[in-house]
């Protein structure tokens, strides 16, 4: 590996990329130095992605060129990305990239073996592997299988594996979305251990906070052009987010709105050792946020509800009747609605059309006699469509192509078609850009006006406070407090969640 | 594919309503080709008598590739078709031979492939044994059944003039003809405008999302198994007609010509996507090969070798097209 010496890591000059119909990046000039720690800023579509690519090799600009380390590329095509591993670059994406059916010491070394003798050599990986999730603040079993583990553990053992052996630049797109405090300052301060020994590191992120915490400098990016590049330190937090939307954007708060009827109440739930005695009431026309670090129980207690699970002890009451025996399908019937944490494995149905993964929460609304009608399937999509503003070509694009945040807001919309009156959103805002955020917030609102009661769990503290009327704090399975709009505070949030 | 009319594209997908179709286009363009090499090569290949053969061995295919459509589209394999059509034309053939009336036999014999069928079904959605081994373990047991009934001799019965009709031609079509033609556009309907139909295209495509959407998976899985059986019976029905007698070796390697109808037709192996329309193009195509090798008359053994090459090619296009269209 011949580096010149004071080059940039990784370097674009005048990159063009272009795609039908969009340029993804516009004349893009940028650099990275050893040791430094840059966050990539934009919205969705502004092209960090495509940045990120063309660094690691999986696309080639259409012109100016990649340079790692002051060199070219040597490969073409395929062979890129390879040739970025071998030249220390590590990336860990949204999108997971373990191997569900092998243990994390295998996947730590996917590829990239260690050997002895022409064998595997499993007594060393595990110890590598044990190392370095101890790093990152982990105890796990490196022979646990990855299946094993929740998401969020999945996520920083990918993180581990970007940052083991001797990597030159790592990025990381995103990497706490799914991650709970207490961990993301553990990825905070592995990260900057790692700038301090020389490594340097692209943050692409939305949440202000972890930029403040942890990068040097900031590349603000819009429709494919570099804004600006700053310090951080310097930065106020509204220039930012300005320079990212191109307008300034009002920071709302909500307007507290006490429920109606309780619509459902729930007693005494315990799941061991999930869930420890969790009552409360959620009214009609409130949005009651659950306030909660992972692994606090919030996904179990959702699923405890709409019998998912089936809960320990304690009663569950819905319009003030219990429901002794509850299954799915009877508690939809009774007018819930349930978006899962894990949009893309639980929720799209991706090769399917807009129209059809909003109308199949319920085909009876669409359908004439028994045969589905086109003309009632597009016009029930289009309300959606309009009401929720999804972004998508036609009724029928493909749920898949359509961005994070136009996807999330199908899956809401689909319990709209349904006209459940309770919905049950898990992180409806996990990996959505600022814009669709702020979106989906005001349709929360909207929903609850309407007299919906919801129920809105979220594990970014701070978007608690700009849609919720109450929040509870989840605490290691036990209810520990109760808040209520307008006084909402996110670092008090925290503190409680964190006990 | 979806219900939907709505097409107004962005510029970028000005070509969509060609682009969406580009499969089937291509398979009509491998077909032509096929026409022109063996119009030109196999004596009596484009005689009209030669046309009505291949819509006759087609519907034997067809029929059935048509509900396997659905079970690949569903992520699922059904690869227990040849044997049950033998083990059903077998027992039918029993019944007749014992003077059972024929609506009585035929009816009997269709309720017994939609419950060999379900069998399948059970053992999937059930109990989760993979689709691929609970047919299997068919596949094996009705084959064997089949041969120590009748101790692999055919298994003949007194004429039938209806049975004789249903295997002979009206107004110059074979009757099993005219019934793959009616049934494919039974599952056309099926799978485009029923809920049902679109349930499957959705628990093919993400079976988490439609279980959590309220969709009944478990149903799903049995009823399209369930489908599966019911139209190896009908093929069942048309072999027994066209044979005149029970053969527990008929049909030897049918769900291999089924599978590779609906898998050259684009229909995806992971689930999710494919079309009838491209299943009976595909199922056209594997026909249309086996008919052009027979009349070119080379030797059964080549033939085979042949046609494998030919379906990998056809399939390899088509993915090649498909991406090229940008899906």
């Amino acid at each position: 590996m011949t580096t010149t010496q004071g080059a940039p890591v990784a370097e674009l000059r005048g990159a063009f990329r272009r795609y039908p119909g969009v340029v993804a990046l516009d004349g893009v000039d940028f650099s990275v130095q050893p040791g430094e720690v840059r966050a990539v800023l934009g919205k969705n579509g502004a092209g960090k992605s495509t940045l990120i690519r063309l660094l690691t090799g999986a696309e080639t600009p259409d012109e100016g060129i990649v340079l790692l380390g002051g060199e070219p590329f040597r490969e073409q095509g395929g062979g890129r990305t390879r040739e970025a591993t071998r030249r220390g670059l590590r990336a860990v994406y949204q999108e997971l990239s373990l191997v569900p059916s092998m243990s994390i010491a295998e996947n730590m070394f996917l590829g990239a073996w260690r050997r002895r003798g022409g064998m595997l050599d499993h007594a060393a990986m595990v110890v590598e592997t044990h190392h370095a999730l101890h790093r990152l603040g982990l105890d796990l079993d490196p022979h646990l299988p990855v299946s094993a583990l929740s998401p969020a553990a999945r996520q920083m053992v990918e993180i581990a594996r970007a940052f083991l052996g001797t990597p030159r630049l790592v990025i990381l797109d995103e990497p706490t979305s799914s991650l709970a405090a207490a961990e993301v300052d553990q990825v905070c301060s592995a990260v900057r251990a790692a700038a301090d020994q020389g490594v340097a590191v692209l943050y692409v992120s939305h949440r202000m906070n972890e930029i403040r915490r942890l990068a040097d400098s900031a590349t603000v990016l819009r429709d494919g052009r570099i804004i600006s590049t700053l310090p951080v330190a310097e930065a106020r937090t509204e220039d930012i987010v300005q320079m990212m939307l191109g307008r300034v954007a009002q920071a709302q708060r909500v307007e507290p709105r006490t429920g109606g009827q309780p619509l459902l109440s729930v007693r005494a739930l315990s799941l061991p050792p999930k869930l420890a005695n969790v009552s409360f009431e959620l009214r009609a026309g409130e949005v009651l946020g659950i306030a909660g670090l992972l692994g606090s129980g919030r996904t179990e207690l959702l699923e405890s509800i709409l019998g998912l699970r089936k809960p320990e002890a304690g009663t569950i009451l819905v319009d003030g009747a219990s429901v002794p025996r509850r299954s799915y399908k009877g508690m939809i019937r009774r007018g819930f609605g349930y978006t899962p944490e894990s949009r893309k494995e639980d929720g799209i149905i991706p090769l399917l059309g807009v129209d059809e993964n909003t109308v199949i929460t319920d085909f009876r609304r669409v359908d004439r006699a028994g045969v589905l009608s086109g003309d009632a399937i597009a016009r029930a999509t289009r309300t959606i469509i309009d009401r929720l503003h999804v972004k998508t070509a036609a009724t029928s694009t493909p749920v898949v192509t359509l961005s994070g945040g136009n996807q999330q807001k199908v899956v809401i919309g689909r319990w709209i078609h349904a006209r459940s009156r309770i919905l049950l959103l898990d992180e409806p805002t996990r990996g959505v850009d600022v814009e669709a955020k702020r979106q989906i917030y005001d349709i929360i609102r909207s929903l609850a006006r309407e007299g919906r009661a919801i129920l809105f769990v979220s594990s970014e503290i701070e978007e608690l406070d700009q849609v919720c009327d109450r929040v509870l704090v989840l605490r290691q399975g036990c209810m520990a407090e109760e808040h209520q709009a307008p006084d909402i505070d996110a670092e008090r949030l925290l503190a409680a969640c964190l006990g | 594919m979806t219900v939907s009319t709505v097409t107004p594209a962005l510029p970028r997908r000005a070509i969509l309503p060609l682009g969406r179709h580009v499969n089937e286009l291509g398979l009509v363009a491998i077909i032509l080709l096929l026409y022109v090499v063996f119009g030109s090569i196999s004596p009596g290949f484009l005689s009209a008598n030669n046309q009505v053969n291949i819509l006759r061995d087609g519907s034997t295919i067809g029929i059935a590739a048509w509900a396997q459509t659905l079970v690949i589209v569903a992520g699922e394999i059904d690869i227990s078709v040849g044997p049950m059509v033998a083990f059903i034309s077998v027992i039918m053939a029993f019944a007749l031979k014992d003077n059972m009336p024929l609506g009585l036999t035929l009816g009997g014999g269709l309720i017994l492939g939609a419950l060999l069928g379900s069998v399948a079904g059970v053992l999937r959605g059930v109990f989760n044994v993979p689709s691929f081994v609970a047919t299997l373990g068919l596949w094996s047991a009705l084959r064997g059944l089949a041969l120590f009934m009748t101790n692999a001799l055919p298994v003949s019965f007194a004429d039938n003039d209806t049975l004789d009709w249903i295997g002979d031609n009206v107004f110059g079509l074979p009757v099993s003809a005219v019934v793959m033609i009616v049934l494919f556009a039974i599952f056309v309907f099926v799978s485009r405008k029923t809920a049902f139909g679109r349930s499957v295209y959705a628990v093919g495509g993400n079976a988490n999302a439609a279980h959590l959407c309220g969709i009944n998976v478990t149903r799903i899985r049995i009823l399209i198994f369930t489908l599966s059986g019911l139209m190896a019976a009908v093929t069942a029905i048309m072999l027994l007609a066209r044979l005149g007698t029970g053969n527990a070796g008929a049909a030897s390697g049918l769900e291999f010509d089924v599978i590779a109808g609906v898998v050259v037709g684009g229909t995806s192996l992971s689930g999710g996507r494919g079309s009838m329309l491209g299943t009976l193009l595909g199922v056209l195509t594997i026909t249309v090969i086996g008919d052009g090798l027979v009349l070119y008359g080379i030797n059964s053994f080549v033939q085979d070798v042949v046609r494998g090459v030919i379906i990998v090619a056809a399939v390899l296009l088509n993915v090649a097209a498909s991406r090229r269209s940008g899906r």
